[in-house]
């Protein structure tokens, strides 16, 4: 379960001139865990974006078509991707097991016959853009709702903190199941915004809403302290508008925070993610995740554990690679801020 | 009916045979299905005392819900009742083809029908005591009968809606009394019970559980987890859903007929849930566990096959998995695209998503093989043939076009399991290449039912099963297909595809009628009907499944009942 | 102080409320969640679908629904289940609470003392190669997917090496502490080491965070201009002051943990715990177990914040206007 903690109310360096930016990044290219972790990811991302040349010029399949009377070949002979048993009682259908062969189902097939390879390089396409987007939209939102509970106080505070205080307790998978329930059969219907019930932004939707609080309580209680500063003060003394004062004064304070979670939180999105999956009310299907590889290939574990464990692997690496960089930017913008991760 | 969810009905319709004249007799052999009335005492073997004894521990990974035998409708909780409860008839408690045979059970013989068939007179055994020490009475026999509607029982208004005096009933269930329906004589030890109408079916309604003999001071609503006094060999001596049930012998119980309800071999029966299934499975494998109640996982079937093939026992189904079309929406309103699915469906990929040649077999018709009624024949298979042989995907490909329907969109929707989840898959992929916007809705097992019966919630193609309540063809022709079936905005529609088909109707009247006199003829009509229906392609058959059960090394004497699956009280364990 | 007491625990009472209608619209906006259908069996007819939905009130408006809902959750404290009826959700809650926190804190031993060691070893290390060492083992239990986890092992010492390396381990399950203790820790085991694994790295990396920058505190310095050993001002100063922090993101854990946090862990080791319960009764959608167990959940955790608020609020009054 993860929350970004807001219980480290210490007094923080309260004004930044625009200096400090360059210096942070002077301070994150320094920094060789943090650079080698950026590698790791770039890795990660090219691979994912090339997944449509692996499988039309490498692997020849569609990862989205079923193969479930299909051959392929190997070591030159012509064989079966999904094999009935023919020993015993004959019970039981298995696929094609890794055959290290690129062109040939490299990491073998899925129970559809489906190349897990070319599959897993979709699915990181879909895992990264929900893990970012959730992870944009949480940060953004969280922003404006935390600096406007902050600064306005008083009963808009009291509204917003109370229902930020609803979703910080709602467990985050029974809130996040909960609501995949009724979007998933549905759909959304927002007024003009409608979101049909397969699309990928409702996982996107759903991870972005429950992590809100996560971001705006910490930055609601630096605004809070921000606004008893005197340079804020003197601001609202000069009698410049509330906007202004947002933009130019409190803003530029509270933004390398939110900046510090976007990497810490795209690896909480895509560990959510993944969860959702594997509890059947992620990403649906046929569309791939790593989350819905894993789900698709546990019934496959005992006979060929691949299925499950490479994509398994890959979250790890790209989270792990993740919190590595978040850490480094954190060091970087504001060694204060702070994250928790872990399920 | 469905082994792991609340299932399995039957409209009340009459149909095709007269229990009191035997119809045809039974050969063991799978393909002759007749229902047979034969009482003679023939495959129950005598009980060995040797194989007496020991504790038979089943695993499951849940529970099925309330343990009211008048209430619970889940073949799981059937299958025990078996050997706890008892109704005036029963199926027969043999393995095999007998086991679809009706005996009687409480009652000294098969009942005399009097009145054109609508009076059903019985005489009740004499000394047989409830586990709570309770001789049972006439009274008894009556206040059960009532309290089927007390309890709002599944199949109060289908199956036993015919009794006199049963509508008012239905409609204030709290004051249920049937003063005209059904009357005991506590002198004569006899009850008799009377029918609004001829139900040639009626017999097997009471040799359901629903119309189990409870003690007449039984609570008048569902008892839930509170387990109620049995008759049988076994009764629940505790019952918590989340944990375990454990069945111990009934201390008044004696042996009265062994084909109905036979002395049990294991002392005591432990039921534990909350495992999940992979752990069912190896506690089988180790001897932890006697046998799992849920089907082993797709990747260990193998290993069962082949390591522990001895204790693998592999039984078909009277059962079909299906497709229903939407017949009232685009595009599954134009017959050329339903055809178009029928013939593009690959059966084998389905029985090969399901585990395989030896779990399944391809299905072409709504009647299973080895069910009344049932004659081989395929409108959609590639080159023409009594059975499937192979998808015809050319030709699909034109209905699709001739129908123009391309291109629009198709939402699917399965329950969310491995095994309904990957045939789904297969039909997106499917229905893509047909040339649709395929899109695929997986829901919780639980909602999915009720959701895909619904109008409301335009479902245009979902993939669900039928598994039979008694073996008549009218459980599957008309219960799903028939315009009576068919109740928009209702979540109770279970004639999913909205196919209402007025000539074919009325032929389901006729072969309804027909039944009452000549069997053979009724069951002619029904094949008809069969291939009627499948002309106009509301469904698309996709298999016959068959059911495993694995028992640890330690347990003898399997045997497999047609109608409620293997007979848990006959286990040895010793 | 007592003010602030008071009106924390009143916004927290408030935020249970909310939740429980939360839980309950969200039911109720589900299509084909009605249970009355699934109650009556397949192929009801219309009257016993009306006689059902009426003994279970299905039939009344929402807001009486609800009313009733709850006082028989909390007044009455006798609410059945939907699905298996007779089967009360407060003893279901009970029961599985020792299993919940047996794991929970059998985990949290673990993971407390390892995430110890590891942040105040590498914090003391610092700019030795074992220190980002410990850091990156600290990382990758953080960045590991639970469920996957737990599966993996499951999948190592049930099958891959359960006839050599772990022949001793039992199958997936629970068996009380009072029935046997031996078989309680071994069948917890791995469901432990699993679940600390998750955590250790969060405090270990909070925890070195947290002694460095008291390292480098006047108070430290002073320290070791007394003259002090290393060893006794990391034990007595640095660390103590680096506990703080450790020890309230301890409190919000362990209290989403006993509510049910540890869901998946639960789930793929088959523990019969809070986390297993609430799972199972979203599977079957069987709404007054999923409340019973939401409201339970949102108790830890709402505790858990307002007690780490007060804690600061001690310990910071400027906190007490926030």
């Amino acid at each position: 379960m993860g929350q970004v903690t807001d219980t480290l109310p210490r007094s923080r360096e309260a004004r930044r001139s625009p200096g400090p930016w360059r210096t942070a990044a002077g301070d994150l290219l320094r920094n060789r865990a943090a650079l080698a972790a950026a590698v790791v990811l770039l890795v990660v991302v090219v691979a994912s974006l090339c997944a449509p040349l692996y499988a039309a010029h490498i692997a020849h399949t569609d990862p989205f078509q079923s193969h479930v009377s299909g051959t392929t070949v190997v070591d030159g002979k012509t064989v079966p991707v999904l094999t009935p048993s023919s020993t015993g009682l004959g019970l039981g259908v298995t696929p094609i097991g890794p055959t290290w062969d690129p062109a040939h189902y490299f990491l073998g097939a899925d129970n559809q016959g489906r190349d897990v390879m070319a599959r897993l390089l979709y699915g990181g396409r879909t895992s990264l853009f929900i893990g970012f987007t959730a992870a944009l939209i949480s940060c953004a939102l969280g922003t404006v709702v935390g600096v406007v509970a902050g600064y306005a106080g008083g009963a808009v505070d009291a509204v917003i903190s109370r229902v930020l205080d609803v979703i910080w307790a709602f467990p985050v998978y029974l809130l996040a199941i909960c609501l995949s329930v009724v979007l998933l059969t549905n759909g959304l219907r927002l007024g003009p915004l409608t979101v049909d019930a397969g699309s990928l932004w409702l996982p996107v939707a759903i991870i972005a809403a429950i992590y809100v609080p996560y971001i705006a309580r910490p930055l609601r209680g630096q605004v809070l302290v921000l606004r008893n500063k005197e340079f804020i003060q003197a601001a609202i003394g000069s009698g410049a508008p509330v906007p202004r004062i947002l933009r130019r004064e409190v803003l530029p304070n509270v933004l390398p925070t939110a900046l510090v979670f976007v990497p810490l939180m795209t690896a909480l999105a895509m560990l959510t993610e993944s969860a959702l999956s594997f509890l059947s009310v992620g990403v649906q299907p046929p569309d791939a995740s790593w989350g819905t590889i894993i789900e698709d290939g546990l019934g496959l574990l005992y006979t060929r554990p691949t299925v499950t464990i490479a994509p398994g692997l890959l979250i790890a690496l790209t989270t792990a690679a993740l919190n590595v960089l978040g850490d480094g930017v954190r060091d970087a913008l504001d060694p204060g801020a702070r994250l928790r991760g872990g399920v | 009916m469905s082994r792991s969810t609340r299932r399995g009905a039957l409209a009340a319709a009459t149909v095709a045979l007269t229990l009191t004249v035997a119809a045809c007799s039974s050969s063991g052999d799978d393909s002759s299905a007749g229902p047979t009335t034969s009482s003679s005492g023939t495959g129950s073997a005598a009980f060995q005392p040797q194989h007496k004894g020991g504790t038979l521990k089943l695993v499951a990974h849940a529970a099925a819900g309330s343990l009211d035998p008048q209430v619970n409708y889940t073949l799981q909780y059937w299958q025990l009742y078996q050997s706890m409860y008892d109704g005036l008839l029963s199926f027969k408690k043999v393995g095999g083809q007998e086991s679809f045979t009706v005996v009687p059970d409480l009652a000294t013989a098969m009942p005399k029908v009097t009145n054109s068939g609508r009076t059903y007179t019985f005489t009740l055994r004499k000394g047989i005591t409830f586990s709570n020490g309770k001789a049972l009475t006439t009274d008894d026999v009556v206040a059960s009968f009532e309290r089927i509607f007390k309890v709002s029982s599944p199949t109060a208004g289908t199956f036993y809606n015919g009794i006199v005096g049963a509508d008012a009933c239905l409609k204030k269930p709290a004051s249920c009394t049937l003063p005209k329906g059904v009357i005991g004589d506590a002198k004569t030890d006899t009850v008799t019970v009377n029918l609004t109408a001829a139900d040639p079916e009626f017999p097997y309604k009471l040799a359901v559980p629903h119309a189990s003999i409870l003690p007449k001071d039984s609570p008048t609503k569902d008892a839930g987890t509170k387990p109620l006094p049995t008759t049988g060999a076994y009764m629940a001596a505790s019952y918590d859903p989340n944990r375990a049930l454990k069945l111990v012998r009934n201390p008044h119980f004696k042996e009265w007929s062994r084909q109905a309800e036979p002395e049990g071999y294991p002392d005591e029966i432990d039921y534990t849930f909350g495992q999940t299934v992979e752990s069912e499975v190896t506690a089988v494998q180790n001897g932890q566990a006697d046998w799992m109640f849920d089907p082993p996982p797709a990747d260990r079937l193998n290993e069962i096959g082949t390591k522990y093939a001895s204790q693998a026992h592999v039984n078909p189904l009277t059962a079909f998995w299906y497709a229903t079309l939407n017949v009232n929406m685009a595009p599954f309103n134009n017959k050329l695209a339903r055809q178009a699915i029928n013939y593009a469906v690959d059966r084998a990929a389905v029985v090969r998503l399901y585990g395989g040649t030896n779990l399944a077999s391809p299905a072409c018709t709504i009647l299973p093989p080895g069910f009344p009624g049932h004659v081989d024949s395929c409108d959609y298979t590639k080159g023409g043939g009594k059975t499937w042989s192979a998808a015809d995907l050319a030709k699909a490909k034109e209905l699709v076009k001739k129908s123009g329907t391309a291109g629009q969109e198709v939402g699917i929707v399965v329950q969310d399991d491995d095994v309904n989840k990957s045939i789904g898959q297969y039909l997106q992929s499917l229905l893509t290449q047909l040339g649709y916007k395929a899109t695929l809705k997986p829901l919780s097992a639980n909602i999915q039912f009720t959701y895909i019966q619904n109008t409301k919630n335009k479902v245009q193609l979902a993939l669900t099963s039928w598994y039979q309540d008694y073996p008549a063809a009218s459980d599957f022709l008309n219960v799903l297909l028939s315009c009576a079936s068919y109740h928009p905005g209702s979540d109770s529609s279970i004639n999913i595809s909205g196919f209402c088909d007025k000539g074919i109707d009325t032929k389901m009247q006729t072969a309804l009628k027909s039944a009452q006199t000549d069997e053979a003829s009724a069951n002619k009509q029904w094949s008809a009907i069969d291939q009627d229906v499948m002309a106009e392609s509301p469904v698309v058959p996709l298999i016959n499944p068959k059911l495993i059960d694995f028992t640890s090394k330690r347990v003898g004497n399997y045997q497999f009942s047609k109608q409620f699956y293997m007979l848990v009280g006959q286990l040895w364990v010793k | 102080m007592l003010q602030f007491a008071v009106k924390r625990f009143g916004s927290a009472l408030l935020v249970m409320f909310a939740i429980s209608v939360l839980v309950f619209l969200i039911f109720f906006a589900t299509p084909g969640v009605d249970p009355a259908a699934r109650i009556a069996g397949r192929n009801a007819d219309p009257a016993t679908l009306a006689q059902v939905r009426h003994s279970f009130g299905l039939d009344r408006p929402l807001p009486v629904r609800y009313l009733l809902m709850m006082r028989h959750l909390l007044i009455d404290r006798d609410l059945e289940s939907f699905v298996n009826r007779g089967s009360r959700v407060i003893p279901q809650i009970v029961q599985a609470t020792p299993v919940t926190l047996s794991l929970v804190i059998g985990a949290a031993l673990i993971w407390m003392t390892a995430g110890l060691l590891m942040g105040t070893a590498a914090a003391t290390l610092r700019g030795k190669a074992a220190d980002p060492l410990i850091m990156l083992v600290g990382v990758v239990g953080v960045s590991l997917p639970a469920y996957w986890l737990g599966e993996v092992v499951n999948l190592i010492t049930q099958k891959q090496l359960h006839d050599s390396v772990f022949s001793w381990v039992p199958p997936p399950g629970y068996v009380g502490l009072a029935k046997d203790p031996g078989q309680w820790a071994l069948h917890l085991l791995f469901p432990w080491l699993t679940l600390a694994l998750l955590y250790a790295g969060i405090y270990a990396r909070l925890l070195r965070g947290e002694v460095i920058s008291a390292l480098s505190e006047d108070y430290v310095r002073t320290a070791r201009a007394k003259g002090l050993s290393e060893r006794r001002i990391l034990l007595r100063h640095a660390l103590r002051c680096s506990l703080i922090p450790v020890v309230s993101l301890f409190g919000l854990d362990f209290g989403a943990l006993v509510g049910g946090a540890a869901l998946l862990t639960e789930v793929v080791f088959g523990l019969p715990g809070i986390g297993k319960l609430t799972y199972d009764a979203l599977q079957n959608l069987d709404l007054p177990v999923i409340m019973g167990t939401v409201l339970y959940a949102a108790f830890f955790v709402v505790l858990a914040n307002a007690l780490v608020d007060i804690l600061y609020a001690r310990l910071d009054p400027r906190a007490r206007h926030a």
